[in-house]
């Protein structure tokens, strides 16, 4: 994918900006959702599906995360508590400050998308890039054919985003969803089983169809499997890597796999792009 | 344009007046580069410094801004300040790696606000080498001991030894030039005739030919006695890698850059625990795939530059140059795609 985003080459690029944190969601029991503002008021920037934003808990550290949606004066991430920085983020209040800078990266490749029927697959807090991507093909309904969205969480609490996983886009035009969790859980009557193998049972069909999967690493592998096996061409399947990132321009050297930097050249890439780097990943 | 050897205080003297000169000088046995003073005992021949001189561009550590959360809260950029300086008499190998450095932190849809403003005010005076280490093969890499293209003044011994011969090339170094007005005459021939003490067989394409070898049985090999100490990246001319880290006091710090090393366990590992280069080989095939093979792809040219510094001081005797040979000779097998 090429590298289309705001250069901020103008000014310093490893600057945030101090930023506050306006409202959290606590979505399951370890993912929050964090909508973030300017200390003024204002949007901190404009992503695309995909992209991603630095964020630092001043004085604890800074990672990288995706921007799940964005609004006209404001950006959200949805974070899951897994390390201690994240494990920080998760004790803010609303009126935190924290430190933003970004857009970084590429993004999902849409002006490829654009005529043709998507297929949506989440695994667990991957829903949330994906989901950047769903809200805008919404937005520009008119742009896109069928969708599909596929999500799958480890039980019924662990499902992020549930007024649009449940209620909003089950009723969003031409849309199917389906959602599956690991294991049962009581009061949920829904599908119960893994992401590859739902995949396989619902049966999609690969003809004028691209894919935007995103998950745990090990249901990447397994999806990706059970969709060439279905037919699916490997330039159709489209994917996010993420590694430990510290400057998130490309520059500070540990997110390399071969030649190319997730932070910079991805972090979307097609499995047939995969394909071309080194196994490390 | 030449000045007479005797004359290089007179001439460091000089520049000192308008910039921080930093030459190589000796202290405690040992020569580094540090900023010039009359007191000190700057040492242009003999062999290279134990350590590049990177950090006069790129700071081992770096405060990068301030902030303050709560009701007053911002964050403050902290520049760089007071980087007009001359950098005297490195040589080329060290040149080459500030032209890779630039490639990094100055190319590829981002500039690096910090560096760009130490490049920008930094004039390079290369020197060619009188004496080539026992661990010097610049010259197997592609490199000329005697000229540094890229320099803004090259300099180098003359024919005759008694003077310091000057050529300059770019704008900053006509300018640098001009203030040694009375020190410096016309005329002079370099002595250009030094040649590396190590040679060694590298294959003409070795950068396309690793990256068909991620999976050769030669990485288990030449990663053994690795020990993963970093000393091979800490004295390395073109390792860059940064990690980025805060000084806390309440509410308020600093954000700073320190180098780090793509030989520590930490460097890639996520949270949750997942390390994609969980061990020492797969931590140096990485180094030595970037220096080799990935830096070519993405930049258009070898990372390595053959200063032979991590040679020299790796103390399990890890050697890049053996590497370079192995893996030239190495016979790709059917898992090499």
């Amino acid at each position: 994918m090429a590298i289309d985003h705001e250069c901020s080459c103008s000014k310093n690029p490893l600057v945030p900006t101090l930023c506050k944190v306006i409202d959290v969601k606590q979505e399951t029991p370890d993912v929050q959702t964090y909508t973030i503002q300017t200390v003024d008021g204002k949007k901190p920037f404009s992503p695309l599906p995909g992209q991603l934003a630095m964020i630092s808990l001043l004085g604890v550290g800074e990672a990288m995360f995706s921007i799940t949606a964005q609004g006209d004066d404001y950006i959200q991430s949805s974070i899951k508590r897994t390390g201690l920085l994240t494990e920080a983020f998760h004790e803010m209040q609303p009126g935190q400050q924290i430190g933003v800078r970004g857009p970084y990266g590429n993004h999902f490749p849409i002006d490829d998308f654009k005529g043709k029927d998507i297929l949506f697959i989440g695994g667990g807090i991957g829903i949330a890039p994906v989901r950047s991507l769903i809200r805008y093909c919404l937005e520009h309904r008119e742009d896109f054919g069928h969708l599909d969205i596929l999500y799958g969480a480890r039980s019924m609490n662990d499902i992020c985003f549930k007024e649009d996983c449940l209620e909003n886009w089950p009723k969003a035009p031409d849309t199917n969803v389906y959602i599956t969790t690991d294991v049962p859980s009581e009061g949920w009557d829904g599908h119960v089983g893994f992401v590859p193998s739902y995949i396989e049972e619902v049966g999609f069909k690969p003809e004028n169809k691209k894919v935007a999967l995103c998950g745990p690493p090990i249901m990447i592998t397994l999806s990706s499997a059970s969709l060439l096996k279905m037919g699916f061409k490997k330039e159709d399947v489209i994917t996010t890597l993420e590694l430990r990132m510290k400057c998130g321009i490309g520059k500070c050297g540990r997110c390399n796999i071969g030649s190319k930097f997730v932070c910079l050249d991805g972090p979307v890439f097609s499995l047939a792009e995969l394909d071309e780097l080194p196994d490390e990943k | 344009m030449k000045f007479k050897k005797t004359d290089l205080n007179e001439v460091l003297k000089t520049l000192a007046r308008e910039y921080t000169v930093f030459a190589p000088i000796v202290e405690n046995e040992e020569k580094k580069f540090m900023p010039w003073a009359e007191s000190k005992d700057v040492e242009m021949e003999g062999l290279n410094t134990i350590k590049p001189p990177k950090d006069v561009l790129f700071p081992n550590v770096e405060k990068m801004y301030r902030y303050k959360m709560g009701l007053e809260g911002f964050i403050e950029e902290i520049f760089p300040e007071d980087t007009k300086r001359i950098l005297f008499g490195i040589r080329p190998c060290d040149m080459r790696s500030i032209d890779s450095m630039d490639k990094v932190f100055l190319t590829k849809e981002y500039v690096d606000s910090y560096y760009a403003k130490r490049r920008d005010d930094a004039t390079i005076v290369a020197f060619g080498c009188t004496e080539a280490g026992r661990t010097c093969f610049c010259e197997s890499m592609g490199l000329n001991p005697n000229d540094a293209p890229s320099a803004d003044v090259m300099m180098n011994v003359s024919a005759d030894g008694e003077d310091y011969v000057l050529e300059a090339r770019t704008e900053k170094g006509e300018e640098l030039v001009k203030k040694l007005e009375g020190l410096i005459t016309d005329g002079g021939e370099a002595k250009k005739d030094t040649k590396c003490s190590l040679v060694i067989n590298k294959a003409e394409d070795l950068d396309k030919k690793l990256a068909k070898m991620f999976e050769h049985p030669i990485w288990d090999k030449v990663t053994k006695g690795c020990i993963g100490c970093g000393t091979c990246t800490f004295v390395c001319p073109t390792c860059y890698c940064f990690d980025i880290d805060s000084e806390n006091y309440g509410a308020e710090g600093c954000k700073y850059r320190c180098w780090d090393s793509c030989m520590f366990s930490d460097y890639t590992r996520l949270a949750g625990g997942a390390n994609p280069r969980p061990t020492k080989k797969e931590r140096l095939r990485n180094r030595y795939m970037h220096k080799l093979s990935y830096f070519n792809e993405r930049y258009g040219e070898t990372l390595c530059v053959g200063c032979g510094r991590c040679v020299e001081k790796c103390p399990a005797h890890l050697d890049i140059s053996e590497f370079i040979e192995k893996a030239s000779a190495a016979e790709l097998g059917k898992e090499d795609k």
